[in-house]
Order: C-alpha cells, then structure tokens, then sequence
C-alpha cells in the first residue's frame, strides 16, 4: 500500500462557542449528515474528508472541540500545528458574535503565526431570526483579515464551498511555503505524520 | 457562555496537572462520566508552562500573600445534618520565595507590551478576556513597592497592581508601567541599569557589541514564543510515558524533539559526553585508549546481570567506588557517574548505578542520539494532551472552578459530593484530588519535601557549535558534600519555548535552602549576571553566555507521601501528588495507573481508542501491523463513503456506553 495516496494533508481546526453549529458543519460536509445527533461524536478526535482539487488529492483533517469550549477550557495544545482555523458563530445569536475577540485572543496566543482564519455566521436558514446583520459581520472580518462566509448546516449551503475554497487557499499557502514559518512544524502538504514520534524510525 | 454544569457524574478530578488528567483520560476512556476543574485559569497545575507574561502573572501572584478575602458560607446549608464537610484549599501554598531578576538592559521605550495585538480589536464586553475576569474576581489590593537597596537590579518583587478590570491590553500597558516605575524606585548603588546609561548602551553599543542583543522590552514583545515551564523533565525513549502516550494514541496531540546533547561540567569546563558508538568514535576529547575503555565498559553495562562476578563484590560499595574499580580514567568514570546514570556519587551503590546505565543504554538510539524527548511547547503540552483525550470521550472541562469542600456521608464514611463555588452540589462516586488542593488540616501529618527551580532566559548556549539549535542536559555535581546536584536543561528556540536568539535554561534540584541560594551558585559558575558589560575575553578564555533575565523558586514535592497521613479522607478520595523532582516521568504515570486501578480494578488502563481513520470507513479488514502506530503510518486515502463512516461511527459510541 502506498504511504501516499494524496498530495496535501491539512489540519483544520474548527473553534467558536458551543451551540453555534460547528460539529454540524463537520458532519455536514464529510458525511452529509444533520442533525449529526446526540453523542454520536464520542470518541470521535477528527473527522476525515479527501477531496479533488484541480487533479490533487488533499486530505483534510478536521477537528472539533470535544466540548471543551462550553465552560471556555480549550486546551492550547488543540491550536498547534494547525494549518487552518474555522471560527464560528451563530446569525441568530449576539452573544456568539460578542466573544469573537475573546477567541481571536486565544488564537494569537496559541496558534502559529501563519493560520488562516476564516469567519463563519452560521444557521442563516434562520433568516427570520437574525440577531447579527451580515454586514457588521463583513466589517468585523475586515478589520481583522478574515475570511467571511455565512453558512446553514441544515440546508447545506456554502458548506461545501467554504472547505473546498479553504482547500483551495491552503494549497496556494503551501506552494508558496509560507504557511508555517518554523521549522519544527510539519509542513502542510509534505504529508508528515501529526506526530513526531510515529514518523521514527524504530528499532 | 453560561451553560448548566450537570450534577450526576461518576468521577470528579480536582487539578489538571498530569497524574490527574491520565486518570482522567484513562476514566473517560472506560466510559466514566468525568467531571475535569481547575480553581485556576490555566491547565497544568504545578505542570503549567506560560508565555512571558502569562509567567509574569504567576510571579505576581505567588509573591502576594494576601489571603483572599473570607467567602460566604452559604454552601454550609446544602449540607445535610447526616453529612459532613471537608473544606478544600483557598490558596495554593505550592510555590515559596520566588524571585524574579532582570539583567537584559531595560529600555523606556513607551508601550511596551506583547506584539501581535489584534488591530482595533472591539472591545464588545469589558470583562470578557478570561484573565480579566479572573484577576478582577481577586482582590488586588495595591501593595507599597519595597525598596531593594542590596539588590543591584531587581524588579520589585511586590507590583502595583491596578484594579482595572479593563481588556487586557489596557491592564498590560498599566502593569508595564508601574513595573517601570518601581524600577526607578529601586535605590541601586551599583546599578548597571540606569536608565540614561541603558539607552545610549542599547542604542549605539548594540550593533557593536555581539550580535543580537535582546532587550527586556524585547523578550515582553516575542512574550508569547515563550513557553515556560513550572517543572523541567525530559521524556525517557523508553519510559513510562512514552509507553503510555503510544499505548492510548494522545502521542497525536503532541511533538517531540530529540535532546542533542548531553553535557557534563569538569574542571570549570562545559564538554559534551559521547554517549551512543558513534559519538565515542568521533570524540575529540578522548584518547584512543579511553574510547576502548568507555566502550567495553558500557557494553557490558547492557547485560551486567549476565556477569554477576564482575560486581557481585562490589555489590555494598557505591557506584562511584565500584567505578574507580573498573578500568576507567577518572574523567570517564565522571561522565558515567553524572551523565549517563545520572545517580548521586554520596548515595547510590553499585546495583542502582549499573541499572541507571543500563537504562540509559537502552533508551538510546530508539529516536536519536541520547534517550529522551522533550515536547514542543514545552511539558505543559502533556497534560493537556490527556485532557483532550478525556474530552473526546465525554469528560466535561471547566478551569477557573474551585470546590468549596468535598462532602462526606457520615454513617458510610464515604464522600458523595462536592460543593462549587457556584454553590451547586455535585454528586459523583469517585473524587480524585490533587494535594494542593487539600487543606492544611488535611495534611497536618504530611511532610513535604521542597524542589529548587531557576528559569533564565540567556542568549547563548552553554556549549557553543556549529548548531545553535540544541537542546542539552546537564547534571553538575554538588559543588560541597551534602549538597544536591544540580540538573540543567537548555532549550533553543525551535523546541518553541523560547524567541529567536534566546535560549531557556532550567535548573533543578531538591532543595536545601531558597531556591536561590541553591541554585545562584551554579548559574554564577556558567553564567554571566551582568548584561551590560562587554564580555571579558581575557587570555582568550570561554565566553560565558549572559543571563537576561531569570526567576528563582521553591515548589512543594509532595510525592512519595503515604495516603496515611493525609487526615481524614473517605476511601474514595484518591490523592495525586504534585511534580516529583526526577528526570523522567514515571512517577506520575505509576500513580495514575494505580489510582485508577483502584478505582477499577477490572478496567484497562488507556487502551488504543479507535483510530479516527478507522471509524470512517472500514479498511480491508486487515488489522495495521502495529496498532500503536496505526494512526499515521497506514494513511488509507480511499474517498469515503456515508453509510459505511455512518455505521462505523456509531460503532464506537456504542462500544463506549456498554460497561
């Protein structure tokens, strides 16, 4: 079997406050699944996709919080080494919208330098409840050189488009090799294994 | 984010440092409903690591002894009169006499604070940053800055604090600020530090002088490269916990770098120690002679059991004396005694001293030259790294929770509960604690041990190469009898615990005396405290490298403790013990593993969860040759297909409910 049978490996992360849908949009986009129902993540780390971009096999690695954000104790290390970062809040809820910053602090403190951000408003099949218009949520994703997007899990709109586009930008960062300015991390693409210690050679 | 905490669960863990965060993986993982808290608001205990002002912050904070302010008793009602309370720990009394020194010129430059600031990040709540929050919660009573006339650079260990509970930004400029104030007040007769002389040292000298001289206000703008660690160990290639981070698959969680060197310090001289074959052969500083000598000598070292006659006489000497037997110089005889056993020359005899080497021997060359690993980012990294798994599998995370008090059945003996700050009650069959939490009145009977700690931040590596991105330890033997010896770790910057052109140095010992006074003198002999000067390059001497800045401090050792002693503790409350002081980890590993044996015995501990691949979609049904390294050594790349991932996934939550 071959070691290789993609061309580029992506880690993304996906962070924003409980209840905004992020496990959704994962389930969404690798299975076509919603509701994902309850507990069904359990034991679940990431979830796995491989598309086709252009002829290239990128293999995305998609994690998900395992509930740690609810009482706001994400641990740092779930930010390292990942190529990309989904943060997400929920149109229908200001409060999600309003602890934006307080994650755009977490990711400067603990992810690398080089991430790519992208802001998602997701459940916009919720028009009729739309706390958070859509155009301070582009100002706001202006001003901190984001990505914007709005998605609805649910009617799975734009879920395809926002991984496949992040796919898509994540390759152009890697040709250019920039998107991981320190030596110690694995560069995306090369497909290196998440950990060190499994990509030794053992006696 | 306020979210209902529920109030039936079957294991609650108090501290997340690492004994407890296996146990909590380990119960999480054999379907316990897991409840994780910290009263702090962090992960890691005494196992933390923090950026430079996430560092600054636990400086501060220890060097305040003001106690919080009394509390409410209202949780006493929910105490029913066939109940008894266990009151747990308001103050962590861990962490004594911590010092922290700047020797790295201090320039006033106006709004010193972190770099990467987000550009006009709104403020949409003033209390939202969790550090605002939590520190707003404390009291933070403005203390009068102590003038340190002895000292000839000291921060002022006591800072004004403001009582701003404003964004984080805003509170760093204003704590920048005082902390720049007090330095004024600091009344120096020697100071190297004057601040006219600082800026015209650090504006024109700068370029001239070495190369890259790192400023304080530098190392506070790179603050977050930093990951500084409470507690300096190393992993063993061949360990307890590396054993148990492949066994469960949390090694996914993390990265490793290899130490590169191991270095030993004779004759006032730093020199690295040829430790596997090839270095032996390559090594300059040993004659042909003493190559042979080593090599023999370390060959039969990894089966010594298979040749009792060569130590069996010597079995009641020390190993230091039973070396002097052999036929080794006395510089080898030194680099085995400290650098490859690593055991001390006053205590350990023949047995303990050949099994060390042994060990040694046999954890070299599984992932590189020497036998261990250190983790990027730093230790702090581990502990999470657990936490992440119990999460996965349901356990329920909340920092910045403290518990009131455990409650205990009266008639059973039995704790049933704890109370939070919140005041809510929260039932559980099992309560695993981390000894800082426990009440002084819990541990009257319990003697602790301390361990001294130094942290500097330098800017050259002891042992200057080619490389400048080594990772190094060093055991310098006690420099009187009766004196610990003391182990040195350097870091270079690519570990990710230190910015560019800095190094990390950590120094650890069981203590004698304050961390400083045990530790002062071994930095004094490899290092140079004084900044400012030009280095002397007299008769063409060693440069030392220079200290920018460093803390000193003591931590409680409290392992090794008999569950005895702890007064008054149902039998299902499960004590974890803070850092020990050893190199490896293997302490905390074997207290975990047996706690939760206790706890179940008829569980495995940490067995391989399924590898998120494999619930996907199913394989060819062909098991991965080695199920500890499934999860990136068989990357199956076959597009996926619903309805087998669908099946698979729910495979596994399955197999987590039955029992």
């Amino acid at each position: 079997m071959s070691m290789e049978d993609y061309d580029f490996l992506f880690k993304i992360v996906l962070i924003g406050n409980a209840g905004v849908g992020k496990t959704c949009l994962v389930r969404r986009f690798t299975q076509g699944l919603f509701p994902p129902g309850q507990g069904a993540t359990i034991g679940v780390d990431f979830m796995i996709k491989t598309v086709d971009i252009n002829g290239e096999k990128v293999k995305l690695q998609i994690w998900d919080t395992a509930g740690q954000e609810r009482f706001r104790s994400i641990t740092q290390s779930y930010y390292r080494s990942a190529n990309a970062l989904i943060l997400t809040y929920d149109i229908t809820c200001e409060e999600s919208f309003r602890c934006l910053p307080e994650w755009l602090r977490e990711i400067e403190q603990y992810a690398s330098n080089k991430v790519i951000t992208v802001l998602v408003g997701n459940k916009i099949d919720l028009a009729e409840k739309r706390e958070v218009s859509q155009q301070r949520a582009e100002e706001f994703s202006e001003a901190q050189n984001m990505y914007y997007l709005e998605t609805s899990a649910k009617e799975s709109d734009n879920v395809e488009k926002l991984f496949l586009d992040l796919a898509c930008r994540l390759i152009s960062e890697a040709r250019q090799n920039t998107l991981v300015n320190n030596v110690a991390s694995p560069l995306p693409g090369e497909g290196k294994s998440i950990s060190y210690l499994t990509c030794c050679n053992l006696n | 984010m306020a979210d209902n905490l529920p109030s039936e669960f079957d294991v609650v863990v108090i501290g997340t440092g690492l004994p407890e965060s296996i146990i909590a993986a380990a119960c999480s993982r054999s379907g316990q409903r897991v409840l994780h808290v910290d009263s702090r608001n962090y992960y890691g205990g005494n196992w933390a690591s923090f950026s430079f002002s996430g560092l600054s912050s636990w400086i501060k904070e220890n060097q305040q002894k003001t106690d919080i302010s009394e509390e409410s008793e209202d949780w006493r009602k929910l105490i029913l009169e066939t109940e008894e309370a266990i009151c747990l720990n308001k103050k962590d009394k861990t962490i004594q006499n911590v010092e922290d020194v700047c020797y790295a010129s201090q320039d006033l430059a106006e709004d010193v604070k972190e770099a990467g600031a987000l550009p006009n990040l709104p403020d949409f709540e003033a209390s939202e940053t969790s550090e605002a929050a939590q520190e707003s919660e404390k009291e933070c009573l403005p203390v009068e800055s102590q003038s340190l006339g002895t000292a000839s650079c000291e921060i002022s260990s006591e800072r004004i604090i403001g009582n701003d509970p404003g964004s984080t930004t805003e509170r760093k400029d204003a704590e920048m600020t005082s902390e720049r104030e007090n330095l004024c007040d600091v009344t120096s007769d020697q100071s190297p530090l004057e601040t006219g002389k600082t800026e015209t040292i650090s504006t024109t000298e700068a370029a001239a002088l070495e190369p890259k001289k790192i400023t304080y206000t530098q190392i506070v703008k790179e603050g977050r490269r930093f990951n500084i660690d409470l507690v300096s160990k190393l992993l063993y290639s061949r360990g307890l916990l590396i054993d148990l981070l492949m066994k469960s698959n949390v090694s996914r969680y993390a990265e490793f770098k290899n130490v590169t060197r191991i270095l030993t310090f004779q004759e006032e001289r730093v020199e690295q120690v040829p430790c596997s074959r090839a270095d032996v052969f390559n090594s300059k500083q040993l004659t042909m002679v003493e190559k042979r000598m080593l090599m023999k000598f370390l060959t039969f070292c990894l089966d010594y059991e298979q040749h009792p006659d060569a130590y069996q006489d010597y079995k009641e000497y020390k190993f230091s004396e039973y070396l002097k037997t052999q036929k080794l110089t006395a510089k080898l005889q030194h680099f085995i005694l400290h650098s490859i056993a690593m055991v001390s020359a006053a205590d350990s005899n023949t047995i303990e001293g050949l099994k060390a080497t042994k060990n040694f021997l046999q954890c070299l060359g599984r992932y590189g030259n020497t036998p261990f690993l250190f983790p990027l980012y730093g230790q702090g990294e581990i502990p999470q790294c657990f936490c992440r798994m119990c999460a996965v599998f349901g356990g329920i995370y909340c920092l910045r929770h403290s518990v009131q008090c455990l409650v205990v059945d009266k008639e059973s003996g039995r704790c049933k509960a704890i109370i939070d700050h919140f005041g809510q009650r929260i039932n559980a069959n099992y309560f695993v604690v981390e000894d800082s939490y426990l009440s002084e009145e819990t541990c009257t009977d319990v003697c602790y041990r301390q361990i001294s700690r130094a942290v500097l931040i330098t800017d050259q590596s002891v042992l200057k190469t080619d490389s400048d991105q080594q990772i190094s330890i060093l055991i310098v033997p006690p420099m009187e009898l009766g004196q610990p010896a003391v182990r040195i770790i350097e870091l270079c910057s690519s570990t990710m615990t230190c910015m560019k052109n800095t190094y990390l140095v950590h120094f650890t010992s069981s203590s004698t005396k304050t961390a400083k006074e045990d530790l002062e003198p071994v930095v004094q002999k490899l290092f140079t405290l004084n900044a400012e000067t030009e280095r002397e390059s007299k008769n063409g001497g060693l440069e030392k490298p220079r200290v920018l800045w460093a803390v000193y401090f003591n931590m409680r050792d409290s392992s090794g403790i008999d569950r005895n002693s702890y007064d008054h503790l149902p039998s299902n409350v499960y004590v974890c013990s803070g850092p020990d002081s050893a190199l490896g980890n293997d302490y905390a590993v074997k207290q975990a593993e047996t706690l939760f044996q206790e706890m179940f015995p008829n569980e495995e501990f940490c067995p391989s969860p399924p590898n998120p691949e494999d619930i996907i979609y199913d394989g060819d049904g062909t098991p991965p040759e080695d199920p500890r390294f499934s999860n990136s050594s068989n990357m199956k790349t076959e597009p996926l297909s619903e309805e087998s991932s669908d099946e698979n996934s729910y495979k596994i939550s399955e197999e987590h409910h039955k029992e």
